[in-house]
């Protein structure tokens, strides 16, 4: 397993009732199957429809974690 | 450096953000002043929250400013998020752009806020009378 760190921001921090939470995750887990997995252990957030980054950028779903990465989970931008 | 990024959680002024940097050979800039509208499809708000992601909203506001940068003939950019609590009628955003020329100035304006409304990781939250809500935005963004 590897360790990740993940972030929640607006909408998803409230819902989550946390702005971070450590989840250990499969070796070679993707930032997607991680993304799955956190919703499985926090089911109030596949309410929203989720975007994320890794360690603070957009990337694909394939990209593959590592220990000790910063997953951030939240909803489409509403700045400006 | 020919761009000027950030967040912060003071108030805005747009004149005094436009001013501070003006390269000697640009004739125009163009400056959007977004700011906390009182009336959103009929409901009241009463103020509103905006929340970043700091580290990865100052990086996505650096990208949008050094594509338009790249992609407009322009000199220099601004942008200035305020975070935090914002009255009604306080500027949440500044966004200023300086050219030679007015045209190029405009439509990378306009460019800018329009990436920066779909990609920067800011969110916000209107609080009503009898409720709030975070707003979660028309489009996603993810390459």
């Amino acid at each position: 397993m590897i360790s990740i760190n993940v972030k929640f921001f607006g909408a998803t921090a409230d819902t989550a009732g946390a702005r971070e939470i450590a989840f250990d995750v499969p070796n070679e887990a993707t930032a997607g199957a991680a993304l799955d997995f956190v919703v499985e252990r926090v089911p109030a957030l596949a309410r929203h429809k989720l975007l994320f980054a890794v360690n603070e950028d957009y990337l694909p779903a394939e990209t593959q974690l590592r220990d000790g990465d910063e997953l951030a989970i939240f909803t489409a931008v509403s700045g400006g | 450096m020919n761009h000027s990024i950030e967040l912060t959680t003071e108030p805005l002024d747009v004149g005094a953000i436009a001013r501070r940097i003006v390269p000697a050979s640009c004739g125009a800039i163009v400056t959007l002043d977004g700011f906390v509208r009182q009336f959103t499809k009929g409901r009241e708000t009463q103020y509103l929250v905006y929340e970043a992601y700091e580290p990865m909203a100052l990086k996505e506001m650096t990208k949008i400013a050094n594509e338009a940068l790249a992609e407009f003939p322009i000199e220099h950019v601004t942008i200035v998020h305020r975070v935090g609590r914002l009255e009604i009628g306080e500027t949440s955003v500044v966004i200023a752009v300086a050219s030679p020329h007015r045209r190029a100035a405009f439509e990378a304006c306009e460019w800018l806020i329009k990436e920066l409304k779909r990609r920067v990781p800011i969110w916000k939250k209107e609080v009503y009378a009898d409720g709030e809500v975070w707003i979660e935005g028309d489009s996603s963004f993810a390459s």
